[in-house]
């Protein structure tokens, strides 16, 4: 008999124990799991499995883009408080430290009854789970006169990629004094502060670049997300600048002419010298395809993130109905975690702990104009219920924004390496 | 040769059984596999590289000096929002489990 140290002695006890916690799965198949999209939920999806897994569940990652550029903080990149280059992050951190198996292909459909991913190459993969988390895809037709022709005209940037730096050249390049119409989009949609922020950075880039033009928001709702904290920094560093129009009072946006830049509405129609208009949104098209969509959003097992329609399917961020989260990153991050748990525990036997999810979003107003909304949430058996909140106040002073504004970076580095390293 | 294998066993577990009884004194509940999955929640933003800017790293924090400050957010006695909320629902065990395992985490 081989001679037992502490330290062999101490990993025998530790295989016995694994595999008793195994006891379903054969030795030598490692059970699989398919992630489609690697953003906000499913990079942290990927990783999460695999680095606690530890090489007990093979993952592969399906994401179309070899680069993925955040959403979060394109409107910093709008308002010149970042570079293009440092929202834009890779996949090698997942590879090399995690084992994550990439695939830089378009899933093009799944196959539930034979747990099966088709992808744009014709191979397939096979999964024991699969995540979904595709983000949105936009309902061009939802603004009559808009179109996938008309996004390159009246940029929507609503999506990672390259619109968002169009929608900064037309903003620059905009004449003097000149008018720029914002259509923001209706509930639901993912980042409910972001077309606010998003104004916000376009003043403030007027204000250094162009200080007599003028932004009219042609909104199709109400009421929106930190509403009595942006118009008060409207007032505060842009006064005359924004004009928010809500949805009673221009009476519905009746149509859009991409040619002329104009916008009729029934109050009046609004000629633009650029514009940026968000359509309605829906859960990205893969999810449809999967049959776990009910409309245009996907209904989800609060506890687990599972699929009501599939138990093998787990769908995360924007997708899926996770009422009353918002649609952000740091929500589908959150959500991510639950559902990497709860991956493992069916995969492997480990412990599955109960399910805890939070939210916090951070806008940026002007310089060191920092605000804030967040959110605790636990799972009750109907929805992800909201369990406390805060949000910034209006008044508050100047060093406390600037400490918010702070910790938005300090978010930033925090979430993207969370995902990504 | 077994009987060598029993003693250096019984060893073992004595050592182990003494290290715990000594964590569980100081950290009530205190369980590393938990305090792991926790810190998932605190990553989202403490940068777990420590190169985060305006958020401090949290990794390798002395327990008593984790917990003083989780407590101070609890009470409100230390100002933020987002930690008041996040301490807000994070029970004894909780906090022990994270100060346990951010302790031992570089
Ligand atoms: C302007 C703006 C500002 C924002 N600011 C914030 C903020 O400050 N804080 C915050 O928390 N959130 C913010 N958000 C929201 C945030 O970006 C989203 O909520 C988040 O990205 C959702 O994550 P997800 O995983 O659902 O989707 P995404 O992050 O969009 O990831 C989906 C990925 O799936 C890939 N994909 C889709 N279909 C397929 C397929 N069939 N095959 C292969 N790959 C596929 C895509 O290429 C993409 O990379 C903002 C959004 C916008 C637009």
């Amino acid at each position: 008999m081989a001679k037992i140290t502490r330290r062999s002695f101490v990993g025998i006890m530790a295989a016995s124990t694994t595999a008793l916690s195994m006891p379903s799965i054969a030795f030598g198949a490692l059970p699989r799991v398919v992630v489609i999209g690697g953003g906000a939920g499913g990079a942290t999806a990927a990783k999460y499995i695999a680095k606690d897994s530890k090489g007990a569940v093979d993952v592969t990652l399906v994401e179309a883009s070899k680069r993925y550029y955040t959403c979060f903080f394109s409107n910093l990149y709008l308002g010149d408080f970042r570079n293009y280059g440092s929202i834009g992050h890779n996949y090698y951190g997942l590879a090399v430290n995690h084992g994550v198996n990439m695939v830089h292909e378009w899933a093009s459909s799944v196959n539930g009854a034979e747990k099966k991913v088709y992808l744009g190459s014709g191979a397939t993969v096979s999964y024991d789970k699969l995540v979904i988390s595709p983000g949105i895809d936009l309902k061009f037709n939802s603004v009559n006169g808009y179109s996938p022709e008309a996004q390159s005209i009246m940029p929507h940037a609503w999506k990672s990629g390259t619109q968002v730096q169009l929608l900064k050249n037309q903003v620059k390049g905009m004449k003097k004094g000149g008018t720029f119409v914002m259509v923001p989009p209706p509930n639901p949609y993912r980042c409910p502060p972001g077309p606010y922020e998003r104004i916000s950075m376009i003043a403030h880039q007027f204000k250094k670049t162009n200080p007599t033009a003028k932004i009219v928001v042609l909104d199709p709702k109400n009421k929106f997300s930190k509403q009595g904290l942006f118009m008060e920094g409207w007032q505060k560093h842009y006064p005359g600048m924004i004009e928010w129009i809500s949805a009673d009072t221009h009476g519905g946006i009746k149509k859009i002419n991409t040619s002329t830049m104009e916008f009729e509405t029934d109050l009046d129609t609004f000629k633009a010298d650029a514009a940026s208009v968000i359509p309605a949104q829906q859960a990205g098209r893969i999810a449809m395809n999967a049959g776990v969509n009910k409309g245009d959003w996907c209904p989800i097992v609060p506890a687990s993130m599972q699929s009501q329609a599939d138990e093998n399917i787990y769908v995360l961020g924007d997708a899926s109905i996770a009422k009353s989260m918002p649609k952000s990153g740091f929500s589908a991050n959150s959500q991510a975690k639950v559902a990497a748990n709860h991956i493992r525990g069916s995969l492997t036997g480990s412990k599955v702990f109960a399910p805890r999810f939070a939210n916090t979003c951070w806008s940026l107003v002007a310089t060191n104009d920092g605000i804030k909304v967040g959110a605790n949430y636990d799972a009750k058996p109907d929805k992800i219920n909201k369990t406390s909140g805060f949000i910034s106040k209006t008044g508050e002073d100047s060093n406390l924004r600037k400490a918010t504004y702070e910790e938005s970076i300090g978010w930033y580095s925090g979430i993207t390496s969370d995902m990504f390293s | 040769m077994k009987s060598k294998f029993v003693f250096f066993s019984i060893i073992i577990l004595l050592l182990f059984s003494n290290k715990i009884l000594a964590d569980d004194k100081a950290l009530a509940g205190a369980d590393f596999e938990y305090g792991q999955h926790l810190s998932g929640e605190c990553v989202t933003c403490h940068n777990s590289t420590g190169l985060g800017q305006g958020i401090p790293k949290i990794t390798g924090m002395n327990t008593a000096v984790f917990i003083k400050k989780i407590l101070a957010y609890k009470t409100k006695e230390k100002d933020n929002a987002v930690m008041q909320m996040v301490a807000d629902r994070l029970g004894e065990e909780e906090i022990n489990s994270l100060a346990l395992y951010l302790s031992k985490t570089k």
